[in-house]
């Protein structure tokens, strides 16, 4: 899925005096988020990997699964996210209790979640998102739209609690570099899997 | 924000959701620029110097040069010199300092003059945007059916699919839900169709839709005649309806813990179901190309894959590439997004959602030009629905 994430000219980099400041177990799951995403590229998918961390703990990972499935919508999120649903129904957990799960966690992944996963996340109500690269093309935390941001009327009852806008705190440019340099190794082996390009390429200059 | 007639139409529509709001071609919103009147011949150096140093990010439709004739015939030239930046007044330090040196070493005397914001989308917007400064105008040069009409035969068929989408949503007893039917419109076949998922009491129609899903349009409608009744009474009682489509998955995507009932996923929307069913009959038609290890991917690529690859997409079609789907409901984010991954031409829905809805509702997501695909959008309207249009309006507009 080529055009699935932009190219690396498009990801932005934060440089190393903005990085000092995150804890360094930060760099840690993120570090896990980029095996996952290695892990993919070895796959011939798209490198982009994630891990949901619940009380200092990794509790689910995952990576892009589009060409194997032939589901453009398989995203590292979306392949996280269904395994702790599947676990915790299987533990007999009410959606209220997933839903408060799902309040605890931390997400940890290598690029900037798109609209799609944005969304979802919005919709879970996850704690909070740490992410590599900015995704200046599809980008659903701030470089196209805004979706981890709450509404800004506050709930009055619990069941509204329940049911409303709820947003998530969300930081980026954590080892963007590492990410981009997986997504650019993607890129330069060239994506089998594309369809042909409706116009020739450009020349290069 | 959005009127329902009040009035029940008694025909059929198919009405297209455009990239952007639609304005009267001499109310489209403008935006303020900075400007200077300049010698013809800085002109050259002047444009390349500011393509550099202020590129017109957003403003890519607009001109940077205006020539007008004064008095006698003499051509006067304008030159755009950047976006307005703070206050409107035009004073030089709110100007970005690589513009302010070129004021000073040209001796510019800069005035604030307006730009019409978005392109023109028709010759008419093209003419009003000219007398304020000239834009180019670019007519699509995509062209995907429907944009400019549709034959009656076209027509019948979108109706009969959107009827075909509405039955399933409400084919499940006692509540109502999305529902997505994806379509190949080339051969009028269903791909795959699918309910919400979210709350497992919705299973029912999702069981008799899975198994339809790749059979024909027609048989399928048969099969949902004798749910159909449950529509029309549906339609007759509206406070009923009121609290029955709570459980539409796109309406209220942050309310699904709120289900006392075992809960199935919360992001399973039709959508993302129906997309994972056409996936499946992708892998089922045409399992080769799964089982092709990355050793062997390899020495194709390295045999000259181009060739292999162009035979290929002969034979099956990339994801959802010309495909349509037809959806009860609009779609919120999540489910807009899933569609552009997976490379839908056009999204048909009959009821707009004004709480979540993401194209044109609250968000446009096929007016987000950075998108690497765009589809068109199309609202059908049917005689039987406009209740139902006109409850949900009324019960998410107080929320949104």
């Amino acid at each position: 899925m080529n055009q699935l994430v932009p190219t690396p000219a498009n990801f932005a980099v934060l440089n190393n005096n903005q990085m000092a400041s995150y804890a360094k177990e930060t760099f840690e799951f993120m570090k896990l988020a980029l095996e996952q995403a290695n892990d993919a590229l070895a796959n011939l998918e798209v490198p982009v990997g994630c891990v949901f961390v619940e009380d200092g703990e990794v509790i689910a990972s995952g990576r892009n699964r589009t060409t194997e499935t032939r589901n453009a919508t398989r995203h590292a999120e979306m392949e996280a996210i269904d395994f702790l649903v599947q676990q915790w129904q299987k533990n007999g957990l009410s959606p209220l209790e997933v839903s408060e799960r799902f309040s605890k966690c931390i997400l940890y992944v290598t690029c900037e979640p798109c609209i799609m996963c944005a969304a979802a996340l919005s919709y879970l109500g996850i704690k909070e998102a740490y992410y590599g690269c900015a995704n200046d093309k599809f980008g659903g935390c701030g470089s196209v739209l805004s979706l981890h941001t709450s509404s800004s009327n506050l709930p009055t009852s619990n069941s509204e609690l329940a049911s409303s806008k709820k947003g998530f705190k969300c930081t980026g440019g954590i080892m963007a570099s590492e990410a981009v340099s997986l997504l650019r190794s993607f890129y330069e082996q060239g994506n089998p899997n594309a369809p042909k390009p409706h116009r020739t390429l450009k020349q290069q200059v | 924000m959005k009127n329902t007639k009040s009035v029940s139409p008694q025909v059929s529509e198919i009405i297209h959701i455009p990239e952007k709001p639609s304005f009267l071609p001499h109310l489209q919103p403008t935006v303020n620029v900075l400007a200077s009147v300049i010698e013809p011949k800085d002109a050259n150096t002047l444009v390349r110097k500011l393509n550099q140093i202020a590129p017109l990010e957003n403003l890519q439709h607009v001109k940077r040069v205006r020539k007008k004739c004064i008095d006698g015939g003499k051509p006067q030239l304008s030159l755009l010199l950047c976006m307005t930046v703070g206050n409107d007044d035009g004073e030089d330090d709110c100007m970005p300092y690589e513009i302010l040196q070129l004021v000073k070493s040209y001796q510019l005397s800069t005035f604030i003059t307006r730009v019409c914001k978005y392109a023109a989308t028709s010759k008419e917007e093209w003419d009003e945007q000219c007398k304020l400064w000239p834009t180019s105008y670019h007519p699509p040069t995509y062209n995907i059916n429907g944009i400019t009409g549709f034959s009656e035969e076209e027509s019948q068929l979108v109706f009969g699919f959107m009827r075909h989408a509405i039955t399933l949503a409400t084919s499940s007893v006692g509540q109502v839900v999305n529902a997505a039917v994806i379509v190949d419109p080339s051969t009028k076949q269903v791909i795959a169709s699918a309910c919400d998922q979210v709350i497992s009491s919705a299973s029912l129609a999702n069981e008799v839709s899975k198994e339809g899903s790749c059979s024909n349009y027609l048989e399928n409608l048969k099969a949902f005649n004798l749910e159909n009744q449950q529509t029309s009474l549906l339609d007759g009682s509206i406070g009923e309806f009121k609290h029955i489509t709570n459980n539409v998955a796109c309406l209220h995507p942050w309310q699904w813990a709120l289900q006392s009932s075992g809960c199935w996923h919360p992001l399973r929307h039709a959508a993302i179901v129906a997309i994972e069913y056409s996936a499946a009959r992708d892998l089922q038609l045409f399992p080769d190309y799964k089982a092709r290890s990355p050793l062997k991917k390899q020495k194709i690529e390295e045999s000259g894959f181009q060739s292999n690859g162009h035979s290929y997409q002969l034979l099956r079609p990339y994801l959802c590439t010309g495909y349509d789907i037809y959806l009860a409901w609009e779609p919120c984010a999540m489910c807009a997004m899933a569609l552009v991954h997976q490379r839908v031409r056009r999204i048909f829905f009959s009821s707009p959602n004004s709480s979540a809805g993401a194209l044109g509702s609250v968000h446009r997501l096929q007016g987000e030009r950075s998108l690497n695909h765009h589809y068109a959008v199309f609202r059908v309207v049917l005689p039987k629905v406009v209740v139902r249009n006109k409850v949900v309006d009324g019960k998410t507009s107080g929320s949104g």
